[in-house]
């Protein structure tokens, strides 16, 4: 339990000597020596080796010779002799970084801050030896990984020749049989028709049969009685419910975010149905991995395909995101790792998570083909914006058809119309009554709005550079002000820009926040209807109006023209402060005073109010259009750098955008420079030259199909993860996938119509000896029912279940905004009562179904490829107290008192109903002994307790 | 049936991942490799020996919901009253995360007077008049700091020391380093948790087996009286009839058993049934607190209105660290996004919840004490992050200030009456001897006798732990 790392990550390898001063080297260096010996080395030894020493050499940076801090760690040198500013040691002793503060726990005292500066400041004179040999060890490098199974090219195995003619017809078998017969273990018998049709309707459907169709099917003499069974079952709409909900695990599918502020996915319904409609339509897999990773790049015919694909995208949405984490870079990029290692375990099986700040440990994967994955997330937008206190998905609304997609497209074309033309009259408005406005006075921050003309906050306005956000100086507009940090001067610019509404002269004016330290030549370039006009202003003199606004001058504009006002930071001599633009009208005071003037007003307040009543209904109507949590391409793609040891603010190379160097065997598509790329990693995801995905697939069905994988570690084929018991018969079917046109039903059943997964439970009796954990597969694994089988099942046999398909189940989800507390009292405050399949159950992050809770549903935030099956005392509580049994047992009484009258007839079926067989002897005397001692064997009660003990025992829980 | 042994059952599955485990743990304690693989076998909540020298064995977490004010309880600084009401510049979390920008902010003094305590001379401010009396028996360390600025991300770094990540509660992680005392009751368990800020994560175990997962018994909000294990009690039958029903499963579970006998998954589902028959029984009268005497509830204010409810889960943590819980989180909380403690705009309200918290906790100090639990019990009292020493947006309340915030810890091995570490003049920033969560972390392990960087769990072929790549033991605190 207590372990230490399997491998050492940094094999540094050191010769230190004695700590020695160069004799030889006194007359140049000497006294620098002196103050190394003197006052350098105690310091190091106090406060620095502890960490980047012999023992410990954190962010792989050694202080203990020279070399150490020459060569340095993983950001590069520790420090540049004679160079201040370029050595991050003195950046880091400063504090100046919040991330990067040392020595971590207590800052050096000033004495000691000084005295590294001036040794640094001498050239840093360090007389002591040793030598590191960089050799560091990242698992695989990508040319030793083509080696290792996974990486390998996919290719179609000889099927092995078996003696037992029974095993012949299907190349499974004779994979399975081969392995068995040189394990020298012998297969099971066939499962009965019982248990067979049992096994078939959980695993295919996931609820039982009822009494009915077990006879029907035991009854049929057919020789492809089974065949024709399972063709049945792969038709039912309740296939897509089961087989959707394998993938929902795989998908980390859930309806809100979990995390610190829940917010609900109240659209992530449509995701669901998606998924269980695409496996209901046996939607080939390679289509689906495309939908879902960039269903809204893929060309369409009708508005119900755009619809589907757009909907598929919520696969890189519905991740558990912390949407009020405040630092938003640092969001995006934890968003893009979530994305990239879902995607990575989902499709491929390879765990990239741990690449974010190093090359894997274990597998092939540098930290490039981390990042070059990341670009493409990068380049695509997951979260709306970056700014928002709490950070929102994106809601696309969806395509619609008839008279309705008629009647939205009206809507959209009439509030494309009018919009303008109000935001115009109101801009008019505000000209023309600019001598009316009472103007607040110089002093504390105030709103932009209450400002007369036009004005334009720095909110609204296009920045280039790194501009930084103050509050600092109070007399600002609206929320603060933008200035440059006196520093990258010529790097950066702000443009104000406003429409202007009506010809005239107007004052252009700028307003900032003077102060001594300010720029006293700040460029300001004006461009009006004449042209340009290029004004400097002396940022240090406070302005005139209002003591908020310089005047830049009078300019002619034209109206429905833009005019833009930029200021830049090129050649300033202080801070540069910009925080709003002001256009202000000049006219003639008989001109104001006019009755037309007033007339004017009042027509334009009449038009405004009946652009606004005309626009009202429509914004609605937009409004309730279906929405759909997607993805979308981001305006500007661009290729990520790598971050130093997963530090968002560390920055190292830029890496191109692209995929994993390791499983591109073949050609690839280069990434277009403006496109995020999402569409070619699809395409190279699913081209048959990837040696993970058929494998990975094919193994995930093979898992869901026998409740093990060929892979054991479903979601890791890495080398931390299982070989593969039969690699051949793995490939055999990842090839199988690829020639059956990716389809899962047809896969399924050739799987389902072998031998080995018709086996019984019973092993024979050399078997369990020799291959205790049953990889040969020489017996069916008996498996216990998964949370949703449980559930339903015990819904199914009372007959209280309702199998309406599809749609939203949230009660209370429709039309409320997400982002609100009251979208999160519905998850807290919501009761689970409805009686349809699991697979609708609301799947909340933090208020999860009890029952999945406890029966081992597993962790909702992670793909899920495998559920667990732990056997704790919590779940037997459940089956003994929990309302939701003493509720179904009580309805499975009262149907079966009113079925039947006869006892024997009722013991009987109330084990077809529930176990899908008729009792033993032995548990008709144990039912016949209950009722004898209870006060009358008619009772709902007595029945219900029987109904209760089926439901918890083993043949219920547990599937033969 | 009462002769199955008294096994909490596990699956064949994770027997056998608990064998690999065990391995690797029991190679480090020193203890033969084929024990170590029967006991991890059989229960892998067994009690474990640690392989450095505990000082404590168990854990009650008092949490502090939303930020106690540090320069209004333990952090004192005569400079905020000098400075009351000057508009000074400092660099607000909130706005640095977003601008990278510093901001102007109203100093505001603390609300309540600060009076010096114990032998220690402890300051301590009015607002906590009972824990203030027991300043020499636990060690205040005023130079905490920590990761994330918002209730959510901060919460969930606490509890697991991520603010995003998915990663194992602290209480989990130690139920799997160290197993529980107790096979009537669960090894990890959470008071009254809070849906908001990450709820089930902050006790859940993420990759770790489920049979470290805590039980939350309770919901932030709901009455004390009513707090219990969920599906504990069976509201439909009388106990006789509960009785037959329970033999009639169990004869039908050993008949259908016989089909595969052998099988240890099968056997290990009649166990499971065992041992909730067993907590059934059991686990009530471990919650009843209506048997403690009359001057034992009165220590914990229970019956008086403010400290009724707070006092009663107090109580209930005791008697569970006496039955063997490895790890008590008693909340104060509620299931808002601005929880209990989180006054922005409202700073008399801290007030309200010091009635409710401090007596209670002191109870419990004294309790412990007398009873010479104190002395392996840890007791951490704290929050998520502190408070800013000025007001939030000029107004009557303080924003979060994960920079610098005060905890204590009392018993279980750490120096009593010690205080550790300073923040700058304000009371904003960790300056000296500064104590980040992970090294709390790294610290409380060690406390139980484990090394924060060898408790260790491979998923998906990585070794993780509480700390990541982070924390450092505090040793100066450790008696």
């Amino acid at each position: 339990m207590f372990s230490t790392p399997h491998k050492l990550v940094f094999t540094i390898i050191v010769s230190i000597s004695a700590p020695q001063v160069d004799l030889w080297g006194l007359d140049s260096n000497d006294s620098g020596i002196e103050f190394f010996e003197k006052r350098i080395r105690p310091l190091l030894v106090e406060r620095c080796i502890e960490c980047h020493g012999p023992e410990k050499q954190k962010g792989g940076l050694r202080l203990d010779f020279k070399q150490g801090w020459e060569v340095g760690g993983d950001s590069g040198p520790a420090l540049v002799p004679g160079d201040l500013t370029e050595s991050r040691i003195i950046h880091a002793i400063h504090y100046e970084d919040a991330d990067f503060q040392m020595p971590p726990k207590n800052k050096l005292s000033d004495e000691a801050i000084a005295d590294l500066e001036e040794w640094i400041a001498m050239g840093a004179p360090d007389p002591r030896s040793g030598a590191v040999t960089d050799s560091r060890e990242s698992g695989l490098s990508v040319e030793e990984g083509r080696e290792f199974w996974s990486f390998k090219p996919i290719e179609k195995p000889k099927v092995p020749a078996v003696e037992d003619p029974l095993w012949q017809d299907s190349p499974i078998d004779s994979f399975i049989r081969a392995a068995q017969e040189a394990g020298g273990i012998d297969p099971a018998e066939k499962a009965s028709r019982v248990d067979l049709v049992r096994r078939a309707y959980f695993t295919l459907i996931g609820m039982p049969p009822s009494p009915d169709q077990i006879e029907s099917f035991v009854q049929d003499q057919r020789d492809d009685a089974f065949e024709r069974l399972v063709d049945e079952l792969l038709d039912s709409p309740h296939f897509g419910e089961r087989w959707g909900r394998h993938w929902l695990d795989v998908a980390r599918f859930a309806e809100s975010s979990g995390g610190g502020r829940t917010l609900l996915y109240k659209d992530a319904w449509r995701f669901r149905d998606y998924v269980i409609e695409s496996f209901n339509r046996d939607v080939p897999f390679d289509q689906l991995v495309r939908e879902q990773i960039a269903g809204d790049l893929l060309p369409y015919n009708t508005p119900k395909q755009r619809s589907r694909q757009l909907i598929a995208t919520a696969f890189l949405a519905l991740g558990p995101t912390n949407y009020e984490l405040q630092d938003k870079q640092l969001l995006r990029y934890d968003v893009i790792d979530e994305q990239v290692d879902t995607l990575g375990k989902a499709f491929m099986g390879m765990t990239l998570g741990c690449v974010r700040c190093h090359d894997h440990k274990f597998d092939p994967i540098p930290s490039e083909d981390y990042y070059a994955l990341a670009g493409i997330f990068k380049s695509t937008r997951t979260l709306y914006n970056y700014t928002d206190n709490v950070a929102r998905w994106v809601d696309t609304p969806l395509p619609m058809e008839g008279v309705k997609a008629n009647e939205l497209a009206d809507a959209e074309s009439i509030s494309t119309e009018l919009k303008p033309q109000l935001e115009r009259k109101k801009a008019t408005q505000s000209v023309f009554s600019q001598h009316t406005v009472n103007v607040p006075k110089p002093g504390p921050p105030k709103p932009s709005r209450l400002f007369p003309g036009i004005v334009v906050d720095e909110r609204d306005a296009k920045v280039e550079g790194a501009w930084q956000f103050s509050q600092y100086s109070q007399n600002y507009l609206d929320e603060g002000y933008l200035h440059d940090g006196n520093i990258g001067k010529g790097e950066k610019a702000i443009m104000f820009s406003a429409n202007i509404p009506i010809t005239g002269t107007y004052e252009a004016r700028l307003a900032y926040a003077e102060a001594a330290n300010r720029s006293t030549q700040t460029p300001v370039t004006v461009s009006h209807s004449k042209g340009e006009t290029a004004v400097i202003v002396d940022q240090t003199k406070p302005p005139s109006e209002y003591g908020r606004f310089h005047i830049l001058g009078r300019f002619e504009f034209e109206e429905g023209h833009r005019s833009n006002v930029r200021i830049s930071n090129r050649n300033t001599d202080g801070y540069v402060v910009a925080d709003a633009v002001q256009w202000y009208l000049i006219e003639d005071e008989s001109v104001i005073k006019s009755n037309a003037r007033k007339e004017e007003l009042a027509k334009l307040k009449t038009e405004i109010k009946s652009l606004e009543s005309e626009l009202k209904p429509i914004a609605q109507l937009l409004k309730a259009r279906p929405i759909a949590m997607t993805v979308k391409e981001d305006p500007e793609p661009s290729d990520s750098a790598i971050r130093i040891r997963g530090i968002e603010s560390r920055r190292g190379d830029v890496v191109p955008r692209g995929f994993l160097q390791i499983a591109t065997l073949g050609d690839t598509t280069e990434i277009p420079h403006n496109e995020s790329g999402r569409r070619q990693l699809a395409d190279w995801i699913v081209s048959p030259d990837n040696p993970l995905t058929s494998r990975v697939i094919a193994n995930r069905i093979w898992t869901w199909l026998f409740g093990q994988g060929i892979v054991s570690s479903v979601d890791n084929f890495g080398t931390t993860g299982q070989p593969p018991s039969h690699p051949e018969l793995l490939d055999y079917l990842a090839i199988r996938m690829q020639e059956l046109d990716w389809s899962v039903k047809s896969f399924v059943r050739e799987i389902m119509l072998s031998e080995t997964w018709q086996l019984s439970t019973q092993a024979k009796s050399n078997v369990v000896e020799r291959d205790p954990s049953n990889r040969l597969l020489a017996f069916y694994p008996k498996r216990r029912l998964d949370a949703e089988q449980l559930r339903d099942a015990i819904l199914a046999s009372s007959g209280d279940i309702d199998l309406a398909l599809y749609g939203p189940n949230i009660d209370g989800a429709g039309e409320i905004n997400a982002n609100s507390t009251a979208a999160q009292k519905i998850e807290y405050n919501y009761v689970f009562k409805d009686k349809r399949r699991s697979v609708y159950t609301p799947a909340f992050r933090v208020k999860r179904h009890e029952l999945f809770e406890l029966f081992d549903f597993g962790n909702i935030n992670f793909t899920i490829g495998q559920r667990n099956t732990s056997t704790v005392a919590l779940q037997a509580l459940y089956m003994l107290n929990n309302p939701f049994l003493i509720d179904q047992s009580h309805v499975a009484a009262k149907r079966l008192i009113q079925d039947r009258q006869n006892p024997d007839e009722r013991i009987e079926l109330a084990f077809e109903t529930t176990l899908g067989r008729a009792p033993t002897d032995e548990e008709r005397r144990l039912i016949a002994d209950f009722l004898s001692n209870g006060q009358t064997s008619d009772s709902v009660e007595e029945w219900a307790s029987i109904f209760q003990s089926l439901f918890g025992s083993i043949d219920f829980r547990y599937l033969n | 049936m009462s002769e199955q042994p008294q096994h909490y059952p596990i699956s064949r599955r994770n027997a056998l991942r608990q064998m690999a485990c065990g391995f690797g743990y029991m190679a480090a304690a020193g203890i033969s490799s084929q024990q170590a693989m029967a006991s991890s076998i059989a229960n892998p909540l067994l009690p474990r020996t640690p392989h450095l020298f505990p000082r404590a064995k168990r854990v009650i977490f008092l949490f502090m919901a939303g930020g106690v004010s540090q320069v209004d309880s333990y952090d004192y600084k005569p400079l905020l009253y000098k400075k009351d009401g000057d508009m000074l510049d400092f660099t607000d979390q909130r706005i640095l995360a977003k601008t990278g920008m510093g901001s102007s902010q109203r100093v505001m003094k603390p609300l309540w007077d600060f009076k010096q305590h114990g032998q220690n001379g402890a300051w301590v401010s009015d607002l906590f008049p009972h824990m203030a009396k027991h300043t020499d028996e636990y060690c205040v360390i005023r130079s905490m700091h920590t990761e994330g600025v918002a209730h959510g991300p901060a919460t969930l770094f606490l509890h697991t020391g991520s603010t995003n990540l998915i990663r194992p509660s602290m209480g989990s992680w130690i139920s799997y380093g160290l197993g529980t005392e107790s096979q009537d009751m669960p090894g990890f368990v959470s008071l009254s948790p809070s849906f908001g800020n990450g709820g089930p994560r902050n006790y859940g175990n993420a990759f770790l087996p489920a049979a470290y997962q805590g039980t939350a018994m309770g919901r932030a909000g709901m009455e004390a009286t009513k707090i219990g294990i969920d599906n504990l009690r069976n509201n439909s039958l009388s106990p006789d009839r509960q009785k037959r029903q329970f033999d009639l499963l169990q004869s039908m579970n050993h008949e259908q058993c016989q089909s595969q006998p052998g099988n240890s998954e099968l056997e290990a589902v009649i166990s499971s049934y065992e041992l909730a028959w067993r907590m059934q029984s059991n686990a009530p009268e471990v919650m009843d607190i209506s048997k403690e005497s009359a001057a034992t509830k009165e220590l914990y204010g229970i019956g008086e209105k403010h400290t009724d409810n707070y006092g009663r889960q107090c109580l209930m943590a005791r008697r569970m660290a006496e039955s063997g819980v490895r790890f008590i989180q008693v909340n104060y909380s509620d299931n808002s996004n601005n929880p209990a403690w989180d006054q922005h705009n409202d700073m008399p309200k801290h007030k309200e919840h010091a009635l409710a918290v401090d007596k209670p906790v002191a109870g419990l100090l004294t309790d412990l004490k007398k009873r010479g639990l104190l002395e392996d019990t840890l007791v951490w009292w704290g929050g998520e992050f502190g408070r800013t020493p000025y007001a939030q947006k000029n107004g009557t309340g303080r924003d979060h200030n994960p920079t610098g915030f005060s905890v204590w810890l009392a018993g279980g091995g750490v120096k009593p009456g010690l205080i550790y570490g300073a923040t700058d003049e304000w009371g904003q920033y960790a300056i000296e001897n500064k104590v980040h969560m992970h090294d709390l972390h790294a610290t409380i392990l060690y406390l139980l006798g484990m090394d924060h960087e060898k408790l260790t769990f491979r998923h998906e072929g990585r070794d993780y732990r509480l700390t990541d790549v982070h924390g450092n033991v505090i040793h100066d605190i450790v008696a």
